[in-house]
């Protein structure tokens, strides 16, 4: 076998560094959620490197991936019916102009 | 170096992904972005099946590609928003002013190089097994054994949340079809 721990590692590192990128960078709310998602990803990659390549913890890592997808899966659905309310009822979805709940 | 198919495959597919999440960032249409979304999570699928997932490789497609993508491509195609829809060239110009600037590109890129540096010196910092330790067989056995015996209650409330998920997204779709009768 001739991939070592680290390689994976690495590939979450950058991912979870694009994603948060996009996730800080951006002003509109579905590329936000892009790039959380993207996040979500790159920790589970992390777990099911780890799963794979320590001692003990192979059903763990995965089970504790697979909760991440069910709540990333939430998360989406909820998410995006309040963007969509939100691009209906003020026609932008840009979070720098949204204050409905600030005061 | 010694030619590795396993070595190979990991590299490829992890330099798609990379590519494609990249573009996830910087693509200037929003129905794109979601698309390199999309490709994205098929090649994280790929990283899982070398990483003897095979399960989770299923679920990925099953819920990443399948549910997630498509949810994102109808939420995009479903709104009337010209912003969301990304007809113009940037979904949201940059203002050129220097604060905006500040805000929205430099301060974002300190907090990734930040995080990933962190990352990446702890990650050299600590002795990891050169070998994978094994799965022992059977991923799909072990993963639902391990569900219905030590992790029964996280199981049972991922199910209760997927329901006040539904729940909550059909009442936000539904108060706002009354809002709109009445006015």
């Amino acid at each position: 076998m001739s991939i070592t721990l680290s390689y994976p590692l690495m590939l979450a590192a950058a991912l979870f560094g694009i994603g948060l990128y996009g996730a800080l960078s951006q002003r509109n709310a579905i590329r936000i959620l892009m790039g959380i998602e993207l996040m979500l990803n790159a920790v589970n990659i992390n777990l099911v490197a780890f799963a794979y390549y320590l001692e003990g913890a192979a059903a763990a890592g995965q089970v504790f991936a697979l909760f991440i997808m069910t709540v990333s899966a939430a998360e989406v659905a909820l998410a995006l019916a309040i963007i969509l309310l939100l691009a209906k009822r003020e026609k932008h979805i840009d979070i720098e102009q949204v204050n409905l709940l600030r005061w | 170096m010694d030619f590795d198919p396993t070595r190979v495959a990991f590299i490829v597919v992890s330099a798609i992904a990379v590519v494609s999440a990249f573009r996830v960032v910087t693509a200037a249409k929003i129905m794109h972005a979601a698309l390199w979304l999309g490709l994205t999570f098929l090649m994280l699928a790929g990283v899982f099946l070398l990483m003897g997932a095979e399960f989770l490789a299923a679920a990925q497609v099953l819920i990443y590609v399948g549910a997630i993508t498509t949810i994102i491509l109808f939420g995009i195609m479903l709104s009337e928003a010209a912003e969301v829809r990304g007809r113009g060239a940037a979904p949201l110009p940059v203002r050129r002013d220097d604060a905006s600037l500040f805000r929205r590109i430099v301060l974002p890129a300190l907090a990734v190089l930040a995080f990933v540096g962190v990352m990446v010196v702890v990650y050299s910092q600590v002795s990891w097994p050169d070998a994978p330790a094994g799965l022992g067989g059977d991923t799909v056995r072990m993963i639902g054994r391990a569900l219905f015996t030590d992790f029964i209650i996280p199981f049972e409330l991922a199910a209760v949340l997927l329901l006040i998920a539904l729940i909550g997204a059909i009442v936000i779709a539904v108060r706002d079809n009354g809002r709109r009768e009445q006015g």
